[in-house]
C-alpha cells in the first residue's frame, strides 16, 4: 500500500487537484474550470482523480487552498487549510531549494513571493487590477479570435513587439484596435501584448521587489511561451517553468497535507465518492439588530455542518 | 433638531449618548454596510478615498432617516478629509437633502469658530453651560470607556480557547456600556465589562506574534472599514496594538500635541512632517513598533491617499533597517474580505517562519 | 562651474525664470529636462511608487533623465509659498511635500539633490534665506547671493507681466531667455475658453494630448488661471465654504470660478491628473459650481499614462460643436 496526499486549489477560474506520494512526485492531477460552481465542481474534480489513483494509493492526508479553501475544506474534509500564497512557496522550495523569487499569475489573480533561504520574506498581489493577470490576456485573445493556446506560437514569431500602452484591459484593447487600425501584423502585436502585461505585472506587483535568480515562473499562464520570452527580456535572465506549472499550488497544499498527517492519528479526508452527497448552502437574514447580516449555512445532505457570515458571532459555528 | 455624526468604530454610542442628552433627537449612524458603500459610491467622486465615500452614504441613510443636521469634524489639511464636509455639504445639496453638516475644526486653528457652534449645539438643545459640560464630560468618559474595553480584547483574543468568545463578550460589555447615564455607572460598567473579557477562557501555553496595526485614521478605526482586521487577526492567534484609539487621537489633536516625538523618530526618513492624516507618523510608528519588539506591521490605508502613499514609498527602506516587515493594505469599494484574509493569512505565515528561524538561526535550514 | 538639473515639469512651469536666473547669476549652468516624452514617462512609471499619481511618476521620470547629465538635481521641498486659506495653513499637495525623499528612496544612482525646504509662509525674507542656504550649498558668498536673488526676482516679475499679457509660460520662457518673439495673436477667435487645472498638467503637450494646440487650431482663445493675478483670484476665496489646503488647488478653483462670472467665457476645460487626490475634490466641486453660474458648460479631461491624443480630441471637438451649437441657437 502506498500512502497518497491529496492537494486541492479552488481558484476563481480553475480547480486543480493533485495526489502527491511521500517523495512528493505527483501520481495524478486533475484541471477542471470552476465555472462558478466551486461545490460542483469539487465533486467531479475529486470523482475523476479516484477513478485515476491506482488501487493500491490510500489518501493519508487531504489539503485544501485557493479563494474557495475553507468552503472547500468542509467538502473534502482537509486536514489542513492554507493560503495560496504559502502553498505556492511551499511547493516551489520543494522542487527547488535555492528558489528565490516566484512569479505566478493566474486567472484573475497574480503574485510575487520572495523567498531567501527557504524562506518566505517579502510578498505581493495584484491590487483591483486584473491587467498582469491571466484574464487580460484571455479577453485579448477572443477580440483576436485566436486560441488562447496559440498566443505564445504567434509571439515567439513577431519580429518587432508593437509597444501596447495599457493600465487596464480596457485601455489595451482600445490601443490594439488602434495599432491594429495602422495595420501592424498579428504577430507583434501578440508580442507586444505579452510585454504589455508583464510590464503591468512588474509595475503593479513586482514594483519595489528584488528579484533575483532562480526565478520560477508558475500559474496557467505559463504555458504561454511568448510570456516565458517577455519575462526574460525584461528581468534579463531566463525564467524557470516548473513541469507541474499550472497546479503548483495544489502540490503546495499537498506536502502540506503530508506534513500534517504526521501529527494526526487519522485524516479526515471523506474519500473521493462524494457524488451522492448533497452539499448546499443556504441562507437567511438575521433580525437580531440592524446590521442585519446575511448568515450562510452549509449543509452536508440534512446535517449542517458550518454557519459563517454574522459579525457579532452569534450564530457562527465552524466544525474546523 | 434630529442629529446624526459619522459611524467610526464603536464611539457611536458615546456620540449617541451626547446627542440625546442635549436635548436633541439622534438619528444614529448605522454600521457601514454595503448599501452604504453603494449609496456612496454612486455619489462621490471617483477618486475620492474610502472613507469620504463610506461617509457620504452613511449621511445619506441618517438623511433617509430625518436627520436634519450631521456634526463634523474639518481639518486644516494637508490632507483632503479636512475638506470633506465641504464636498459632502455640496453634493448633499444638489440631491436636495435639507441636511446641515456642521463641521468643528480644530479648535487650535479657529478657536471662535468651535466655541460658537458648540454653544448653538447647546442653545437648541436647551441646555445651560454647566448641564452641557456635564454632558460632555461623560461623553467623554465613555469614550475612554470604550477604549479601554476594545483595546483589552485585542490583548485576550489571541489567547482564547473558544473562538469568538472574546468578541462576544466585548458586544456584552459594550452593551453595558451603552446603558451607562452618569460617570458611576460608566465607571462600573466599564469594571463589569473588563472582568467579563478576563474570564474568556483563555490558554496562557500560547506565543502569540504581535502586529502594529498603523496607517489612516477612518480606515483604522472603523472595523466595518476594514474588514474586522483586527478581530480576524485575533482569530489567527495574533496579538495587535492599534496606534490609533479615539481617545488618544482627541488629545493629541484638540489639547496636548504629544505628536511631536513621532515625527522626530520619523525624521531620518521623512525630511518633512507633518505631511497631512497620519502619514509621517505611519513611518514613525513602524520603528517604534520595531524597538518594542513587535514581529511585523500592517499599514492600513484608503486606495489613493495621499500621505500613506508618500509613508508607503518610504517604508521599505525603514523595513530593511529595522527588520521588521510590513503589509500595506490599500482599501477601496472592490477590497474582498476574502483577499484581505488571504493576504494576512500568508503575512502571518511569513512572520512566524520568521520568529522560527531567528530562534534556530544557523542550526537547520527550514522549507517555508 | 556645476550643472544644475531642472526637472521640466511640476511646479517648473511657474518658476523657472527665478531659479535660472538664480543660478546662472551664480556662474552656473542650468539644464532642464527634455519636454515629456514616452521613454520618460516610461522611467517615471517604473521608478515612482506604484501608487502614485501620473504628475509624481512623470517627475521621477525627467530626474532619471537628467540624472546622468547632471552635478546637482534642483528639487526643492515645496511647502508653501504665502500664508493662506481659512487658518493660514495653504500648503503644497502632500507628494511635494514628501517629494525629495520619495525620489532619493525610489532611486539609485541619482547626483547630489537639493532639496532646500521653501516655506514662504514664515516671513517676508524666507525666500531670500531659501537662496542663501542653496548658494551656500555652491560655495558662494552672501554679497554674490543676495545680487543674484535679486535679478531673479526681477526677471520673474517680467514673467507674471508676459503672463497676464495672456502669454503660456513656455512662449514667454522663450522670450526671457532666447529672444524669442511673441506668437500673434487670433485676430477673431470663434470662441474663448479657461482652461483650468495645475500648470504641470496642462502645460505639458505631451500628457494632456497636445490640447492646447488643438485649441488654437479650432481657432480658440485660450485663458488659464496663471493669466490672472492673485489679487483677482484670490477675491474668490469668500465665494467658497472654505479655502482647499493646497496652493495649486487655490488657484484652480479661484481661477474657474473667476473665468465663470466672465460674459465672454464660452466654457471651461478642467484638466486633471489620474489618480490625483485634490483633484477628486477640485473637479466636482467646480462641476456643482458650474451649474450654478447659470450652466456654464464645463468639460473634464482626466490625463493619465496613456491619454492618446486622439481620446482627448475627441472629446476636445465634441465640446466645442455643443458651445458653437449653443451660441448659434441663442
Amino acid at each position: 500500500m502506498i500512502k497518497g496526499y491529496l492537494g486541492v486549489d479552488v481558484g476563481s477560474v480553475s480547480t486543480n487537484l493533485v495526489v502527491i506520494d511521500d517523495q512528493n512526485q505527483l501520481l495524478v492531477e486533475q484541471y477542471l474550470r470552476t465555472n462558478g460552481k466551486p461545490i460542483e465542481t469539487v465533486q467531479q474534480g475529486l470523482y475523476a482523480i479516484g477513478q485515476e489513483l491506482p488501487a493500491d494509493v490510500q489518501i493519508a492526508g487531504a489539503a485544501t487552498t485557493g479563494s474557495a479553501r475553507y468552503l472547500t475544506s468542509l467538502i473534502v474534509g482537509a486536514d489542513i487549510v492554507k493560503n495560496e500564497i504559502t502553498a505556492h512557496a511551499i511547493a516551489s522550495s520543494a522542487l527547488a531549494e535555492d528558489v528565490k523569487t516566484i512569479i505566478e499569475i493566474g486567472g484573475q489573480d497574480s503574485k510575487i513571493i520572495i523567498l531567501r533561504d527557504g524562506v518566505v520574506t517579502d510578498f505581493a498581489m495584484n491590487t483591483v487590477c486584473a491587467a498582469g493577470t491571466g484574464s487580460f490576456l484571455d479577453q485579448q485573445a477572443s477580440r483576436l479570435l485566436i486560441l488562447i493556446e496559440e498566443f505564445g506560437n504567434y509571439a515567439l514569431k513577431a519580429k518587432n513587439p508593437v509597444r501596447i500602452a495599457g493600465r487596464c484591459a480596457v485601455f489595451a484593447e482600445s490601443d490594439m484596435v488602434h495599432k491594429q487600425q495602422l495595420g501592424y501584423n498579428t504577430e507583434d502585436i501578440i508580442a507586444g501584448l505579452c510585454e504589455a502585461l508583464v510590464r503591468n505585472y512588474m509595475n503593479n506587483v513586482g514594483k519595489g521587489k528584488e528579484i533575483l535568480a532562480p526565478v520560477m515562473f508558475q500559474g496557467g499562464v505559463a504555458a504561454n511561451q511568448g510570456l516565458v520570452q517577455a519575462f526574460n527580456k525584461y528581468l534579463g535572465l531566463e525564467v524557470i517553468v516548473p513541469k507541474y506549472y499550472g497546479v503548483m499550488g495544489a502540490i503546495g497544499a499537498a506536502i502540506l497535507a503530508r506534513q500534517a498527517s504526521r501529527k494526526k492519528i487519522k485524516t479526515s479526508f471523506k474519500g473521493f465518492n462524494i457524488q451522492e452527497i448533497n452539499f448546499k448552502t443556504s441562507s437567511f437574514e438575521c433580525k437580531g439588530c440592524s446590521n442585519a447580516c446575511e448568515v450562510v449555512q452549509f449543509y452536508e445532505n440534512s446535517e449542517l455542518l458550518a454557519r459563517w457570515g454574522d459579525r457579532c458571532g452569534k450564530w457562527e459555528m465552524d466544525s474546523m | 433638531m434630529k442629529i446624526s455624526f459619522p459611524h467610526m468604530g464603536y464611539s457611536y454610542l458615546a456620540l449617541k449618548w451626547l446627542v440625546e442628552n442635549t436635548g436633541h433627537e439622534c438619528i444614529v449612524p448605522p454600521e457601514p454596510s454595503s448599501r452604504t458603500l453603494d449609496l456612496g459610491v454612486r455619489h462621490a467622486p471617483e477618486f475620492a478615498c474610502i472613507p469620504f465615500k463610506i461617509l457620504m452614504g452613511t449621511y445619506l441613510e441618517v438623511a433617509e432617516k430625518g436627520a436634519e443636521v450631521i456634526l463634523t469634524s474639518g481639518g486644516m489639511g494637508p490632507c483632503r478629509a479636512g475638506l470633506y464636509w465641504v464636498m459632502h455639504q455640496y453634493i448633499l445639496d444638489e440631491l436636495n437633502t435639507g441636511v446641515k453638516v456642521v463641521a468643528f475644526e480644530p479648535p487650535l486653528c479657529d478657536l471662535k469658530d468651535f466655541i460658537k457652534k458648540l454653544r448653538w449645539v447647546r442653545k437648541t438643545g436647551g441646555l445651560s453651560v454647566k448641564e452641557f459640560v456635564q454632558a460632555i464630560r461623560i461623553t467623554w468618559e465613555k469614550i475612554k470607556a470604550i477604549d479601554e474595553v476594545e483595546m483589552l480584547s485585542h490583548e485576550i483574543r489571541p489567547y482564547e480557547t473558544n473562538r469568538g468568545e472574546t468578541t462576544r463578550r466585548l458586544w456584552q460589555a459594550l452593551e453595558m456600556l451603552d446603558a451607562a447615564n452618569n460617570e458611576a455607572e460608566i465607571k462600573d460598567a466599564m469594571q463589569e465589562g473588563l472582568k467579563l473579557l478576563q474570564e474568556v477562557s483563555q490558554d496562557h501555553s500560547r506565543n502569540p506574534l504581535k502586529i502594529g496595526i498603523i496607517g489612516e485614521i477612518y480606515v483604522v478605526l472603523e472595523p466595518a472599514a476594514n474588514h474586522y482586521i483586527q478581530i480576524m487577526l485575533g482569530e489567527m492567534g495574533v496579538q495587535t496594538d492599534r496606534s490609533i484609539y479615539l481617545t488618544s487621537y482627541t488629545r493629541k489633536n484638540t489639547i496636548v500635541n504629544l505628536e511631536g516625538d513621532i515625527f522626530e523618530v520619523a525624521k531620518p526618513y521623512l525630511g518633512e512632517a507633518p505631511i497631512g492624516g497620519h502619514g509621517a507618523n505611519s513611518i514613525g510608528e513602524t520603528i517604534l513598533y520595531a524597538r518594542h519588539g513587535f514581529d511585523g506591521v500592517v499599514q492600513l490605508a484608503p486606495f489613493a491617499c495621499i500621505p500613506e502613499i508618500v509613508a508607503k514609498s518610504i517604508i521599505p527602506t525603514v523595513t530593511k533597517d529595522y527588520g521588521i516587515p510590513v503589509l500595506t493594505l490599500f482599501i477601496d469599494e472592490q477590497t474582498g474580505k476574502a483577499g484581505v484574509q488571504t493576504r494576512l493569512e500568508a503575512f502571518v505565515d511569513l512572520l512566524e517562519k520568521r520568529r522560527e528561524v531567528k530562534a534556530k538561526r544557523g542550526i537547520e535550514r527550514l522549507v517555508i | 562651474m556645476s550643472k544644475i538639473g531642472i526637472p521640466r515639469t511640476l511646479a517648473y512651469f511657474i518658476y523657472f525664470p527665478f531659479w535660472k536666473t538664480f543660478f546662472e547669476e551664480l556662474n552656473q549652468e542650468v539644464i532642464v529636462s527634455s519636454p515629456t516624452t514616452r521613454d520618460i514617462l516610461d522611467d517615471g512609471v517604473r521608478e515612482a511608487v506604484n501608487d502614485a499619481c501620473i504628475p509624481i511618476k512623470l517627475y521621477h521620470g525627467h530626474v532619471a533623465e537628467l540624472a546622468s547629465k547632471v552635478d546637482y538635481i534642483f528639487c526643492p521641498r515645496l511647502v508653501s509659498v504665502r500664508k493662506h486659506g481659512d487658518f493660514g495653513t495653504e500648503t503644497f499637495c502632500p507628494k511635494f511635500l514628501g517629494l525629495p525623499d520619495m525620489v532619493r528612496l525610489a532611486m539609485d544612482n541619482l547626483p547630489e539633490i537639493i532639496d532646500v525646504r521653501v516655506d514662504l509662509k514664515q516671513g517676508k525674507d524666507e525666500l531670500l534665506n531659501v537662496c542663501y542656504q542653496v548658494g551656500d550649498l555652491l560655495g558662494k558668498p552672501e554679497v554674490e547671493i543676495k545680487g543674484a536673488y535679486q535679478r531673479a526676482l526681477l526677471i520673474q516679475k517680467r514673467f507674471k507681466k508676459l503672463l497676464s499679457q495672456n502669454m503660456m509660460p513656455e512662449e514667454a520662457i522663450d522670450i526671457l531667455f532666447a529672444n524669442g518673439e511673441r506668437k500673434s495673436l487670433l485676430s477673431r477667435p470663434d470662441l474663448q475658453i479657461a482652461v483650468i487645472g495645475y500648470p504641470y498638467a496642462i502645460y505639458d503637450d505631451y500628457i494632456n494630448g497636445r490640447i492646447l494646440s488643438l485649441l488654437e487650431k479650432e481657432n480658440v482663445k485660450v485663458y488659464t488661471q496663471d493669466m490672472l493675478s492673485d489679487k483677482m483670484m484670490n477675491r474668490q476665496a469668500r465665494n467658497l465654504p472654505k479655502s482647499m489646503f493646497w496652493y495649486f488647488s487655490n488657484r484652480a478653483v479661484y481661477g474657474a470660478l473667476h473665468f465663470m462670472q466672465q460674459k465672454n467665457i464660452d466654457g471651461i476645460i478642467h484638466i486633471t491628473a489620474f489618480a490625483c487626490g485634490p483633484d477628486s475634490i477640485v473637479d466636482r466641486l467646480l462641476e456643482i459650481e458650474s451649474r450654478r453660474h447659470g450652466q456654464i458648460p464645463y468639460l473634464s479631461i482626466a490625463v493619465d499614462e496613456h491619454t492618446g491624443d486622439a481620446g482627448v480630441r475627441t472629446r476636445v471637438e465634441a465640446f466645442l460643436d455643443m458651445l458653437r451649437f449653443r451660441r448659434d441657437k441663442s
